[in-house]
């Protein structure tokens, strides 16, 4: 056989292989892999480009080498998902190095991180200065991951006793000026609803480049032509509106009115609509 | 404007409140979203009725308002 016959075979079997092998080893981003991961990965890397330049002459041995490195790893994976101290001594243990917002010298030490390292870590996640960690971690990624000081965090809407509505994902059901059956079967809804809607805006279907529908059923379009002003959706907050005005009129009507049963029944429904505002603000407003 | 005729204006923009809690009670995805405006079309619902009583009471008083 011709040697650039053999080279051709040889590297395109072994990129098939290669190809099979990475993608059933997992699901991890490289930027995210242990270091001994990563020079596993290295080594699979480097054996199957020996192997494919004939460097390694004989096929069959490279394979045995390959396959050391290709199956030790799923095999290690697999023991750590069954045993939590296998777990610690394959892929080690995080480090604590800021505790109670005081840096662990001795654990940074451990971890062979110096203070410079440390520093440019934190300020990665944002924490520029040391007084505003509470709480760091190394991973065994190498990464730092961080916990600011209560006061430092940035506000919740739970810190400020407020409800928020649950929001669950949009779904687009128009894409290119195509409806997607699929997603709006899901929602419930179907190409009557959309053509409705897409009426009510006054845009045509094949001008719709991207349309989502969000949690509370309502449509937001994006259109191929930029020129074209579309009116957001504000029913939301109209509906709200029209709420607190009729609410603003009860109470007007119980002060302006001379019958006591009318005042009580007028007072009583504003007091209702005001109950009403609040339980849907959450859903109307945000 | 009379309170009559007044009244007839909140009551209407009630009712248009209400329409559009009926339309997402319809189509929300959310459960507790759903139930919320469910609960807010009954509560609209009974403020509505009362206040077409009261309107009657009123056209009753003054009839030569009556229909505007």
């Amino acid at each position: 056989m011709k040697e650039w016959m053999e080279i051709l075979i040889r590297s395109l079997g072994l990129f098939f292989l290669a190809f099979f092998f990475v993608r059933i080893m997992g699901k991890k981003h490289p930027g995210k892999m242990s270091t001994f991961q990563l020079v596993n990965y290295i080594v699979i890397a480097i054996l199957t480009a020996l192997i494919a330049a004939k460097v390694i002459p004989s096929f069959r041995l490279g394979l045995v080498a390959l396959a050391v490195w290709i199956f030790m790893p799923m095999l290690m994976d697999f023991l750590a998902i069954k045993s939590k101290i296998l777990h610690g001594l394959i892929h080690g243990k995080e480090t604590v190095v800021i505790k109670k917002g005081k840096i662990m010298e001795e654990n940074l030490k451990k971890a062979k991180l110096t203070g410079e390292e440390l520093i440019r870590e934190l300020r990665a996640k944002n924490a520029f200065s040391l007084a505003d960690v509470e709480f760091a971690v190394l991973e065994n990624t190498g990464e730092v991951n961080v916990v600011m000081k209560n006061d430092k965090k940035p506000v919740t809407a739970h810190d400020l006793g407020q409800k928020v509505a649950p929001q669950t994902e949009p779904q687009t059901i128009i894409l290119d000026g195509n409806i997607l059956y699929d997603a709006l079967n899901n929602f419930g809804l179907n190409e009557g609803w959309v053509k409705t809607q897409l009426k009510g805006m006054g845009v045509d279907l094949t001008n719709v480049f991207i349309g989502q529908v969000d949690s509370s059923g309502d449509l937001y379009i994006d259109l191929f032509d930029d020129m074209i002003q579309l009116p957001q959706p504000t029913v939301k907050e109209m509906l709200y509106a029209s709420i607190e005005k009729s609410q603003a009129d009860f109470m007007k009507y119980a002060l302006e009115t001379k019958d006591e049963k009318a005042k009580k029944m007028y007072a009583d429904n504003a007091r209702k609509l005001e109950t009403l505002m609040k339980e849907l603000e959450t859903y109307l407003l945000h | 404007m009379t309170v009559g005729s007044q009244v007839k204006q909140t009551l209407a923009s009630l009712k248009g409140a209400q329409g559009t809690l009926r339309m997402y009670a319809l189509q929300a995805q959310d459960e507790k979203e759903k139930n919320a405006y469910t609960e807010a079309l009954e509560t609209t619902n009974d403020v509505i009725k009362d206040l077409e009583n009261r309107l009657k009471t009123l056209e009753f008083e003054e009839p030569q308002f009556k229909g505007y």
